[in-house]
């Protein structure tokens, strides 16, 4: 991948990269390994781009897309699609943030299933429901419903803990 | 709670500029760990490993006197080659750029495909390549010596090509239960490496199919 294209087409959107991968991975080592898998796609899939969406948009699906079928190698040797262990087994050392109130809000997010995960952060991003349906290929009208519960359990989470 | 996610989100994330990316190393040369591409350099190897195979095992059955064994051999494995070769190209097709759903469904969709088309090659490798290598085993010089002992022992009055008829009921069985399960075999093997993936592939897939019904 060129510099340049990381510079001008990737870093500016690296925020979507970080706040996507930070809800699918309880490592730093993760993270940073789902980031660079992100960027690696973006490069290689880049002639796929319509242009008729915008590329933040597109930046949000292949983020999401990699995030839901990359496999991590665990320790054990047993290969399996990033975040299949619940948070409880597994150890979280991504207290990446500086405001603790982020950090408990993506601990959890992190309680939720996959598809549940990209559904809030792209409304927590401000994505219309049309945006967020486009992206995940979901039905706009069951959007909202599907935001209000996570939401409930989401506040349940989070009320629990403080 | 004081505050609404909504507002520990917006402001958790006032300065976006402490959200610092982590260093991007080599990643032209990056090993990927995504599924597809793990999958597409499984193929990628997997031709060449047949491609060496074949020729590895022409070579050694002619040293051993037996280079028709190792002729057919290579034979058997030539469509896997081009069954590789082929999965390999559709695989390319795929787009991350899809939604959610479709990236998931194309992609679910070549896997099993791909599966079938394997099971197929399957079911028709494991049988043939049993009966090559029963046939050079009863034409060696080794297993003339074996049906001559067991004919002097265990001596029969059904014998077919100078093998005894027990031995022909042994050869057909295991040839019917090797017909019968070499998809099975293929499948199973299959399940033990990636069972985990493909159920989790199929979960996602669900869920994200009820969320497009509104359900």
């Amino acid at each position: 991948m060129g510099s340049d294209f990381y510079q001008q087409s990737i870093l500016p959107y690296a925020v979507i990269i970080i706040k996507i991968c930070r809800a699918y991975t309880h490592s730093q080592e993760d993270f940073e390994d789902y980031y660079q898998e992100v960027c690696l796609q973006i490069w290689r899939s880049r002639d796929n781009f319509n242009a008729e969406s915008k590329w933040s948009t597109w930046i949000y699906k292949v983020a999401l897309n990699v995030c839901l079928t990359h496999l991590k190698q665990r320790k054990r040797g047993e290969q399996q699609f990033v975040s299949d262990a619940l948070p409880d087994e597994v150890h979280d050392d991504a207290k990446a943030f500086g405001s603790d109130d982020i950090n408990l809000l993506y601990n959890a997010i992190k309680h939720l299933s996959e598809i549940d995960r990209a559904v809030i952060l792209l409304y927590l991003e401000e994505k219309s429901y049309a945006e967020i349906g486009e992206i995940i290929g979901a039905n706009t009208n069951s959007i909202g419903v599907r935001i209000t519960r996570i939401k409930e359990r989401l506040n349940k989470f989070i009320k629990a803990q403080e | 709670m004081s505050k609404s996610i909504e507002a520990m989100w917006k402001q958790g994330f006032v300065s976006e500029g402490e959200l610092s990316a982590p260093k991007v190393n080599d990643l032209y040369n990056r090993k990927s760990q995504n599924i597809v591409d793990k999958l597409q350099n499984m193929f990628a190897v997997n031709i060449k490993a047949i491609v060496i195979g074949a020729l590895i095992m022409l070579l050694v059955m002619s040293l051993i006197g037996a280079p028709w064994l190792g002729l057919y051999i290579s034979v058997l494995l030539a469509p896997l080659v081009i069954i590789a070769k082929k999965e390999l190209t559709k695989s390319h097709n795929l787009s991350k750029g899809q939604s959610s759903l479709e990236y998931l469904e194309s992609f679910d969709a070549w896997l099993k495909a791909s599966i079938d088309t394997y099971s197929n090659y399957y079911r028709f490798f494991y049988p043939l390549f049993y009966i090559g290598m029963v046939t050079q085993g009863l034409v060696s010089d080794a297993g003339t010596k074996v049906m001559v002992v067991l004919l002097k022992y265990y001596p029969t009055e059904y014998v077919f090509l100078a093998i005894p008829g027990y031995i022909w009921v042994v050869i057909t069985l295991l040839f019917l239960l090797i017909v019968r399960y070499s998809e099975a075999l293929y499948r199973l093997d299959l399940d033990i490496i990636y069972g985990r993936q493909f159920k989790k592939l199929d979960e996602l897939i669900t869920d994200m199919r009820a969320l497009k019904s509104g359900r």
